[in-house]
């Protein structure tokens, strides 16, 4: 069946009644649950499996793919008003995001972030509808010896994720990278730094991190600052309407980030997380005035949320064209198509065209809705901003702790997430960038990994490392973007001196 | 400075407030050896994550129960994720109530002998065991190797010329399940290449030629077959499995290579539970492995019956512990 004859069969289902409702539930479900800092879609479409049961599995799966990219959608909103980011993918968002709300431009923050979700994810489902198959070659087209090539590139764009000094965004990479190092080791099996306490064998959660370093840490500033004249504005939401200016900065971001977003999607092991940090640090790379970023940049809040909504749609393709899961969504995904019946597969076109057609038709619809539905909602979120301060520090403190107890259930995470709200301020204090920490801890770990899976296969030949044009590749675009800032700062630094001299 | 204290102080006092909030709730379990139910809902931990093999047993039999009416009371499933099981298992033992039971596999023997849990299944009382999976060794489409004899020979001539993915980490399923076939088969297995690659990376290892053999579950090589990208050289159960493209996979003992390797999933309780109570559960989760409903959720997920009462299934484990700590010994896994 050719492609084009098979998505009418998807939109066909997709755009019957069940359909239609099925993916609005969905998409209602995953932005709420998005929102809540901390709960993310994996215990969403866990706990919905054994509610599926005996559903139409297209329809079923429809709705929990509503939930997926539903959830990433609506993770940018604490990102945004809070700093307290929703789930893992929208760490990045807040770098910008909160900025721009602190400066009394809410209501445009939350549209610039919806608008370029919205892309992200139309443009990736158009990519996954056109490629879907012929990207399977890519997603596996990646070994160990490539992932590690491209872990060390996000890793050249930790000096420009501080805005002052290299060597504390240095020192807090370096914390970052120790503390990916906690728990079981994958490739011996022995464990590391839990100093014999179970809880701690598991590694810590990257949620726990970024709650503890962002959201409490800006509480503890909140209370620290809360008769400071600075913040009177911030009850404002602002103007919704973006200007032409305002597209103009979005449109290089959001066409360039959904295409790279999605390619990371498509890899097994990136995901939205490592494509919103990508997308972040790369258009920052490329911009014509990098300082703006981190201050509440248009680019730099749009750059992230096109990248992990597209990351989320790329994230599809070894699920549904290999049955390979690229994360721990997808791992979940993947038990829901199980237990309604369908295996995901290389097959899964021939066997269930219904079901992968009506999948990827039931998101361009999903994603129609969610811009729908956040839009004219944007007022009314913001107002979350007019709560009064204490009752709003409050709030932030509990969601983060409900947040933080529902991804394990334990309460030994809970005094983690306390540790890093303390790390975080001290961090604030002493004006240690904290980006390049989370940008560390989540590259560390899968770079440690796959420099070891890379060197044990090879019997620790060294060379394997840079045996073939990919990795090659990558290596130059590292170099290339390590130097790039350093010859523009020289550039900038021979200008000024230049116009000294001349005057 | 005491600007900069005040934000502290605030961390500091929901710190507190989380010590006051995490009290103990130990509860003695029954007394008497008389019949027994449960008077409040009975807790499932699944001591992993949501979506693993733990937690959709734990969630499909919590589901049979429940909807087949087979236990009075509500069943909750709750996931306590951390330490392979550790968490979990702590936890268990910590509440010693009779509502609370736990599902547990392999780990159970191997977490323990590598030191990483200082509970180990005699700690607990098997309730049950429920199903059974079985391993299987996949290579690539165009790999060397037609069969295991092929695949082990080449590792006999060097064992570090092959290189072996799976998902677990040394010492726990998948590598042991395939240092178990490989030890029978004569090979040496100190020098075994084993990498894990965690998020799909072991089946996108061996179609890219990262790695040559894939160990892990049989149903995840199914599609891979189906599609002639992998090929299964064995399985590690006794006699071939039903099933489309099951029934080909050949074993590894029709292959000359004595040696099985089961991936149990059942039931446990915390250490000192009366005989009614072991008699309650028994009776339940027989119904619940004899019932159609659970018949098809074995079909869908790939698993194979393999009922053991709480006596089998005691003598089963101390024989699984006795084969399995004699193997990691070798490898030099185990902690004292």
């Amino acid at each position: 069946m050719g492609a084009m004859e098979g998505f009418m069969q998807g939109l066909e289902v997709a755009f019957s009644f069940q359909g239609i409702l099925f993916v609005l539930i969905g998409v209602i479900a995953g932005t709420l649950i998005g929102m809540m800092p901390g709960l993310g879609p994996i215990s969403a479409i866990a706990i919905m499996i054994p509610i599926t049961y005996g559903m139409n599995p297209s329809t079923a799966l429809m709705m929990m793919a509503g939930v997926y990219y539903g959830a990433v959608f609506g993770g940018s909103t604490s990102s945004i008003l809070l700093n307290a980011p929703g789930i893992s993918g929208t760490v990045a968002t807040s770098f910008d995001g909160y900025p721009m709300a602190q400066r009394g431009e809410a209501g445009k923050a939350l549209a610039i972030a919806a608008i370029s979700s919205f892309v992200g994810g139309t443009v990736s489902v158009v990519l996954l509808m056109l490629f879907a198959p012929a990207l399977a070659q890519v997603a596996v087209s990646f070994g160990p010896a490539q992932y590690f090539a491209l872990m060390f590139l996000g890793l050249t764009a930790i000096a420009s994720l501080s805005d002052g000094s290299t060597v504390k965004a240095l020192i807090a990479a370096t914390v970052g990278f120790m503390m990916a190092t906690i728990g079981i080791d994958g490739q011996t099996g022995t464990t590391r730094f839990t100093f014999g306490n179970p809880n701690l064998m598991e590694g810590i959660d990257f949620l726990v991190i970024a709650l503890g370093l962002f959201a409490l840490a800006e509480i503890c500033f909140l209370i620290k600052n809360r008769k400071d004249d600075s913040l009177s504005k911030q009850g404002d939401i602002g103007s919704l309407k973006l200007g032409k200016s305002d597209f103009k900065e979005m449109r290089g971001p959001m066409s360039r980030q959904s295409f790279l977003g999605f390619i990371l999607g498509v890899l097994p092991g990136a995901g939205a997380t490592i494509a919103s940090f990508i997308g972040y640090i790369s258009e920052k790379r490329i911009a014509k005035r990098p300082e703006e970023f981190g201050k509440g940049s248009v680019k730099g809040l749009s750059a992230p949320e096109t990248a992990n909504n597209a990351a989320t749609s790329g994230a599809f393709v070894p699920l549904l064209s290999l049955g390979i899961p690229g994360s721990g969504t997808t791992a979940v995904m993947l038990g829901a198509f199980l237990v309604l019946g369908i295996q995901p597969g290389p097959l899964l076109v021939q066997d269930h065209p219904d079901v992968f057609w009506g999948i990827i038709a039931s998101m361009y619809i999903g994603n129609v809705f969610l811009l729908i539905l956040n839009l004219p909602l944007i007022p009314y979120i913001a107002k979350i901003l007019k709560i009064s301060r204490p009752l709003l520090i409050s709030l932030v403190a509990i969601f983060s702790l409900i947040g933080v107890y529902a991804i394990s259930f334990s309460t030994f995470d809970l005094y983690v997430l306390l540790a890093f709200g303390v790390l975080g301020y001290l961090m604030r204090l002493f004006s240690v960038p904290a980006p390049p920490f989370i940008l560390a801890f989540i590259l560390g770990g899968m770079m440690e990994q796959s420099l070891r899976q890379t060197l044990t296969a090879s019997g620790g030949n060294m060379l394997a490392l840079i045996s073939d044009p990919v990795s090659i590749g990558l290596y130059i675009v590292s170099l290339i973007s390590f130097l790039v800032p350093l010859i523009r700062t020289r550039n900038k630094n021979d200008q000024s001196e230049s116009e000294q001299k001349a005057s | 400075m005491k600007k900069h204290l005040l934000g502290l102080s605030f961390l500091l006092m929901m710190g507190m407030m989380l010590a006051a909030c995490s009290g103990d709730s130990n509860q003695a379990s029954g007394e008497g050896d008389g019949e027994w139910s449960p008077e409040k809902p009975v807790e499932i931990v699944a001591p992993a994550g949501a979506g693993g093999g733990w937690d959709t047993t734990a969630r499909s039999v919590g589901k049979v129960l429940e909807e087949e009416g087979i236990m009075e009371q509500n069943i909750g499933v709750v996931n306590k994720e951390g330490g392979g099981g550790a968490v979990g298992w702590s936890y268990i033992n910590s509440q010693n109530n009779p509502h609370n039971i736990f599902v547990s596999s392999p780990p159970l023997i191997f977490v323990p002998l590598n030191g990483q849990s200082d509970l180990s299944h005699k700690d607990f009382t098997p309730l049950a065991n429920m199903i059974a999976d079985y391993g299987a060794f996949a290579v690539a489409e165009d790999a060397k190797w037609e069969n295991l004899s092929e695949l082990f020979d080449d590792m006999k001539d060097d064992p570090s010329s092959v290189t072996v993915v799976g998902t677990s980490s040394p010492g726990s399923m998948d590598h042991m399940q395939f240092v178990s076939i490989a030890k029978k088969a004569g090979v040496d297995i100190k020098k075994i290449r084993y990498v894990s690659a965690q998020d799909g990376g072991g089946m996108t290892q061996i179609l890219n030629g990262s790695a040559d053999v894939y160990s892990t579950g049989i149903a995840e090589t199914v599609e891979q077959v189906k599609a002639g990208k992998v090929r299964v050289l064995g399985i590690t159960a006794e006699e071939r499995i039903e099933g489309d493209v099951l029934s080909t996979f050949p074993t590894a003992k029709e292959q000359g290579i004595d040696a099985t390797f089961v991936n149990w999933r059942g039931f446990f309780g915390p250490g000192d539970m009366t005989e009614g109570q072991v008699a309650y559960y028994e009776e339940k989760l027989k119904e619940v492995s004899d019932s159609d409903a659970f018949a098809e959720i074995r079909k869908n997920y790939g698993w194979n019956e393999m009922y053991m009462n709480s006596e089998e299934y005691a003598k089963f484990l101390d024989e699984q512990k006795e084969e399995l700590s004699g193997l990691m010994e070798e490898l030099g896994l185990v902690s004292n």
